[in-house]
């Protein structure tokens, strides 16, 4: 039974950073209806922007507790303005285009940054370690354990998320991103800027994922040029499964998806082999029973 | 007026294709003298992609043993060049490469590939053409033994050799090691599920089961996994004496790592796919115990190994040699030797050459830098020197030099 | 930079120049760039295309004296035919100094490059000015080509049709980098000039006219593909890999294009067709089934998928947009990982090898064969029955497209409430399409077991699902032809970037964004979304007609 709770805990730390990364997948998703498969590569870029202000920037002996929010909040940066630019470049001249073209151009983006950081990014191709910037220990409850840096993502993810729930439910900006996802011709007649909302919602979304690229190199060290794919996926699968658009909906498949993985692991035969396989099983009896996912409202039929 | 959509089709492109001849390949700038025929030695590996950083050291060390044989003349009238093409890690592009290698007659010799399955669409393309292909990586068994190895054996290639030992020498040895030498009496299988990973670890786990060991359990990490929370708290439940894991470093370092930080007290060893700096330095400075294979022996052992790192050191290559750069570099000199022999005195590459070039290459027998460089009948290797070597102090120290005898 | 540009070219009534000016500039930048590539570019042998040879205008200058003469007979009737020109000239340039960079590069210096080149250089830049100096000329104008005679309409086409089959095989034999890149500056140029001259439209009008005549000629141009090859194996192993991906695409094209269900899976059902075809083809290495003719392999590998696509597809296609999108995702996943668990049945990650060729009799699909006194690589064989399969595909395709299951389908894309409401039964047209996708992509996969002669799970990646889609969208959705350009495209560039070494896959990637950001309808659109998407500009020339990324663009 400890083990199972065990398993439990590892699972929630896996799923709070898909749900990181998953939120950026939703909220897009729900303004511009765009699977924005490049959103993995953001992540990815955003580890290595924060990576690079601790390697090239920061003095060698700078305490670790001092560094870990400048390299945090680099990694936010890099990422939020990566998002920014891959909106303004690649996506908005396709705004009015047939519904599949922006998905391409993701996937040639998502490819293109991948190769960018693979040919100039020193290392990138190998793996570079990822700077531990958290004290080395365990805090055990029962007997369940998990080492402080996990705790510190759990903590850390939960806290953003909230933030972001505030945001969008209680600021201006957020109303007007609330606005857009409703109905962007009525929001416009509003005077809400469209093109500043879109933007504002891929930087927020970029935001979380360069946090999650510093999580995710503390946690798992060392970060390399395809670290974005498979959490891409991951996260586009939990946002899903949440309810895509749904921001709650995304947090809670993240974690949803992290505990399928953990306990699959665990308790079934390969597991290891097929947890993949069996988040996606969850997911499509999921989809089956609860077509929009599990907090996702009924469809509106767009005319 | 000019519409501005076209000049924004055309403008890019042309700037762009400007940029990329700019980023163009460095050339001598005369190709010697009216008498020099050309010689091109092909290979298969992965320039782009996931697989690229083991796939660029493989091209950077055949580039380096194709310059020096050049530069030191070693095939009279004859110059080698080097025609590398790119597997993105996909059979088919494999195979679209190999068609490419096999229409192209100057070329004498492909090195590669790093994967047995793009191997497995290379070799027949390859070897209807007579050319021969040394692989410094494959080891599945089938592509020198043939489809029945387990009962006959008979070669299905006449034209394919690889420098690279199979599994099962590496994976016994270390299986041995772990057994009399560690004194591990519990071991948990660990692989990537892919032919390398899953090979190793089965031969390990047939060895140290005759040794006596018991092994716990097998399980497996997933390509480009770095997060292992939940299989690192299996293994913990498990308490093995030893984890072998059968994989490359980009998964395994961070496996490794995680399982140390969660207070695994288990010896951490795999096979030749770990040996990357990579590794080591994502461990850092935590008190690790983990042990790997390489095939052959050690560098320090080896003046002409030491002499390869120093000359790709100084040759200034973007990229580290990584874990296939020696035996890329004996299965490049194989081919250049075996040329060095049957080109002279010949002005033109043909069938009956390239089967010369071929039992050239059967008859191969020199000193490479990761040991004695023979091929017995199937084409496989003859050398089945393993070092198992241990990290320590930021980098992997020799342990033991040996050969598994069953 | 490009507005910089464009407001240059735009400059247009304070240039002005006479008309005569104009073109004794442009006649002395023709006889310079006559003379400038008649002479040596190189001082150093080695450079591709004999540069350092006077005399001897090979290689990248053999592609500036074409564009030079274009251009002279451009500026025969100088006043309408600024655009072109500029064009032209613009190309020239650009490819001379591409080339000029190229050398000095390759050579360790400027000063390697011969005084040919400059020559060259300095006509290119003559050229320009003489076109951008003269007055705007306005939209070309298609009326201004000649309505010819019936028998001459035919040849035109029969022109039109081999000089792309031409243009094709000269480009694909083009090997050395900077050579390529300067064939494609050139292609650009070129093909814009023409299209400024109207060239484009008037084909396209021609090719209306004349439609069976060009169906049948682009075919025979496609079955005497083989015979342009000198006997070499590469270009047909890619014809081969493209042809069995373009009737996957097809397929595919039903799915998304028609029936508008987002799939991103699609590549199982193609695996699963390979997997078939190995198991029972009697595959040398891995845990093989037995025996079954191929003949039987190729509906049953199609039954296989086509079943498994209606067991999926039962539960799941009630889900709308990008939720089934996923579901596909997740189903191609599965299909992958399930294949490399379980060792004993599919042979895990070592996949299945040694399948052997196909033979029918004592013809062996793997051995050269003597046609014509011509030499044909094995798979050339591969090749033609995959355009046997694709025929019969897109027969198929196109009376489905007519009939009352393609309207249903276009209805059910359009507005699924709507079409529910007119009394079509939605989720059944949907399995439909689902399965005829599914085992279209069975089918395929069969033969490529044969090509590959070996099938392995890493070769059914998800990215492979996104390749194929984009295959799809690049060549047009809905579209038969879309489908087989964009599979073309996809699996043919990526070959030719092959000479970009590591950059290939960067390149690839840029690729995608620019067709989508120029050309967001794919190559060849369906008439019906292009008139959708562009319906503020007018109508441009028939899009079968045009060059790649050009045709939406006539203003």
């Amino acid at each position: 039974m400890t083990q199972f709770f065990q398993q439990l805990s590892d699972g929630v730390v896996l799923g709070a950073l898909y749900a990181l990364i998953a939120l950026g997948y939703t909220m897009v998703y729900g303004i511009v209806q765009l699977i924005n498969f490049a959103h993995g590569e953001i992540f990815m870029v955003g580890a290595f922007g924060g990576y690079t202000i601790y390697h090239y920037l920061l003095p060698d002996n700078m305490p670790a507790l001092v560094a870990l929010p400048i390299v945090l909040v680099a990694s936010m940066i890099t990422s939020g303005v990566l998002a920014a630019i891959v909106e303004r470049l690649a996506y908005r001249p396709l705004r009015n285009a047939p519904r599949l073209a922006p998905l391409i151009t993701a996937i040639g983006v998502s490819i293109a940054l991948q190769e960018m950081i693979r040919l100039f990014y020193p290392n990138a191709d190998r793996g570079e370690p990822f700077p531990q910037l958290f004290p080395n220990g365990q805090v055990h409850f029962g007997g369940v354990s998990e080492s402080y840096v996990n705790c510190f993502l759990v903590v850390l993810s939960v806290v953003l998320m909230l933030a972001l729930r505030t945001f969008v439910l209680h600021s201006a900006t957020g109303r007007a991103m609330r606005a857009t996802a409703q109905d962007p011709d009525t929001a416009r007649l509003m005077g809400i800027n469209i093109d500043r909302i879109i933007v504002t919602t891929f930087v927020l979304g970029g935001l979380l994922a360069g946090a999650a690229g510093t999580l995710q190199g503390m946690v798992a060290s060392p970060i390399d040029f395809q670290i974005g794919f498979i959490a891409g996926l991951k996260a586009f699968t939990a946002a899903v499964l949440g309810g895509i658009g749904n921001i709650t909906g995304a947090v809670l498949g993240g974690f949803v998806l992290g505990i399928v993985e953990a306990l699959a692991t665990q308790y079934v035969p390969n597991g290891s082999a097929l947890k993949d396989a069996f988040a996606f099983v969850v997911l499509i009896l999921v989809l089956v029973f609860r077509p929009t996912g599990l907090l996702g409202e009924s469809v509106r039929a767009r005319a | 007026m000019l519409t501005p959509r076209l000049a924004r089709v055309a403008v890019p492109i042309i700037v762009g294709a400007l940029a990329l001849t700019a980023c163009g390949s460095k050339k001598e700038s005369s190709s010697g003298g009216s008498g020099t025929h050309i010689v091109k030695i092909g290979m298969i590996a992965p320039l782009t992609g996931s697989l690229s950083a083991l796939g660029l050291g493989m091209k950077n060390s055949a580039d380096l043993a194709i310059n020096q044989a050049n530069a030191a003349g070693k095939i009279k009238g004859w110059k080698i060049e080097f025609d590398p093409q790119d597997d993105t890690g996909d059979a088919n592009t494999g195979g679209a490469a190999a068609a490419k290698l096999a229409s192209d007659n100057q070329v004498a010799g492909v090195v590669g590939t790093l994967q047995s399955s793009i191997a497995l669409q290379a070799a027949p393309q390859l070897n209807k053409q007579n050319i021969v292909m040394v692989s410094p990586a494959n080891t599945n068994p089938s592509l020198t033994q043939g489809q029945n190895y387990l009962k006959t054996k008979s070669r299905p290639f006449a034209s394919y050799f690889r420098v690279a030992t199979t599994d099962l020498i590496q994976g016994a040895f270390a299986a041995d090691y772990a057994y009399n030498t560690l004194h591990a009496k519990t071991v948990y299988l660990v692989n990537d599920k892919l032919v390398y990973g899953q090979g190793l670890n089965e031969a390990f786990g047939n060895e140290f089961k005759k040794k006596g060991g018991r092994v716990l359990a097998t399980d497996f990490v997933t390509g480009g996994q770095k997060e292992f929370g939940s299989l690192v708290s299996k293994v913990k439940q498990a308490k093995p004496d030893l984890v072998y894991y059968g994989g490359q470093f980009p998964e395994g370092a961070p496996f490794s790592k995680q399982l140390t930080s969660a207070g695994v007290k288990a010896a951490f060893m795999g096979g030749d796919g770990l040996v990357d700096k990579s590794f080591v330095t994502t461990l850092g400075v935590q008190t690790a115990n983990d042990y790997a294979t390489n095939v052959g022996a050690a560098v320090e052992d080896l003046p002409a190994a030491a002499d390869y790192v120093k000359a790709y050191k100084d040759a200034g290559y973007k990229d580290a040699f990584s874990a296939y750069g020696p035996n890329t570099y004996d299965a490049t000199n194989t081919i250049i030797n075996a040329l060095a022999k049957v080109l002279p005195g010949k002005s033109s590459i043909d069938a009956t050459v390239l089967k010369a070039v071929e039992s050239a290459v059967q008859g191969t027998d020199f000193a490479g830098i990761t040991g004695k460089v023979a091929f017995d009948q199937y084409g496989d290797t003859t050398n089945r020197i393993i070092t198992m070597y241990k990290v320590e102090g930021g980098d992997f120290k020799k342990v033991v030099t040996g050969t598994f005898s069953g | 930079m490009i507005p910089m540009l464009q407001r240059a070219l735009r400059i247009q009534h304070t240039w002005n120049l006479p008309l005569r000016t104009c073109q004794a500039m442009a006649a002395a930048a023709f006889v310079l760039e006559v003379v400038g590539t008649n002479l040596a570019w190189a001082t150093y042998t080695g450079f591709p295309g004999l540069m350092s040879l006077s005399f001897y205008p090979a290689g990248a200058r053999s592609y500036v004296l074409a564009l030079s003469v274009a251009l002279a007979l451009v500026a025969v009737r100088f006043t309408r035919r600024r655009q072109a020109g500029i064009w032209a000239s613009l190309a020239s340039f650009a490819l001379t100094l591409q080339t000029l960079i190229a050398i000095s590069r390759d050579g360790g210096g400027l000063v390697n490059v011969s005084a040919g080149a400059w020559i060259t250089l300095l006509g290119t830049i003559l050229g320009i000015i003489a076109f951008v100096a003269l007055p705007d000329d306005g939209a070309p104008l298609p009326s201004s080509w000649p309505r010819l005679p019936r028998v001459l309409d035919g040849l035109a086409v029969v022109a039109g049709i081999g000089a792309a089959m031409l243009l094709l095989v000269y480009g694909l034999s083009v090997d050395p980098a900077n050579q390529f890149v300067g064939l494609v500056i050139a292609l650009i140029g070129g093909l814009a000039a023409l299209n400024r001259l109207g060239l484009f439209a008037w084909l396209g009008a021609l090719y209306a006219r004349q439609q069976g005549l060009s169906l049948a000629l682009i075919g025979l141009a496609a079955i005497s593909f083989p015979f342009t090859q000198n006997g070499e194996s590469y270009w047909l192993r890619v014809g081969a890999n493209v042809g069995v991906l373009a009737a996957a695409a097809i397929g595919l094209n039903v799915v998304v294009g028609l029936a508008g269900l987002l799939d991103l899976g699609y590549i199982a059902f193609f695996g699963v067709g390979a997997y078939v075809a190995a198991l029972y083809g009697n595959a040398g290495l891995g845990p093989s089934r037995g025996h079954i003719p191929f003949l039987l392999i190729v509906p049953l590998g199609a039954l296989v998928s086509g079943l498994i696509g209606v067991i999926i597809g039962a539960p799941t296609l009630r889900l709308r947009g990008d939720y089934l999108a996923i579901v596909t995702l997740g189903f191609g996943e599965i299909f992958r990982i399930v294949v490399n668990t379980y060792d004993g049945f599919t042979g895990g990650p070592n996949g299945l090898a040694n399948i052997p060729d196909l033979a029918f009799g004592s013809f062996n699909f793997g051995l050269p064969h003597k046609v014509f006194g011509i030499t044909l690589q094995g798979f050339a064989n591969y090749y033609w029955a995959e355009l046997v399969l694709i025929a019969i595909v897109v027969f198929v395709f196109s009376r489905l497209d007519r009939s009352r299951i393609g309207r249903a389908w276009v209805a059910i894309r359009e507005d699924e409430l709507a079409a529910a409401a007119m009394g079509i039964n939605t989720v059944a047209y949907k399995l439909l399409a689902f399965g005829i996708g599914a085992s279209v992509a069975g089918g395929s996969g069969t033969i490529q077991a044969h090509v590959a002669t070996q099938v392995s799970p890493d070769s059914f990646v998800f990215m492979q699902s996104v390749l194929l889609l984009a295959a799809v969208v690049l060549g047009g959705m809905g579209t038969v032809p879309g489908a087989l350009v964009g599979a073309a495209i996809l699996y043919a560039v990526p070959e030719k970037l092959r000479a970009f070494s590591d950059y290939r896959l960067l390149i690839f990637g840029v690729l995608l964004i620019l067709v989508m950001r120029f050309r967001p309808e794919g190559m060849i659109a369906s008439k019906r979304r292009q008139r959708e998407f562009h319906d503020t500009e007018a109508s441009g020339s028939d899009a079968l007609s045009a060059p790649p990324g050009f045709a939406g663009a006539v203003p």
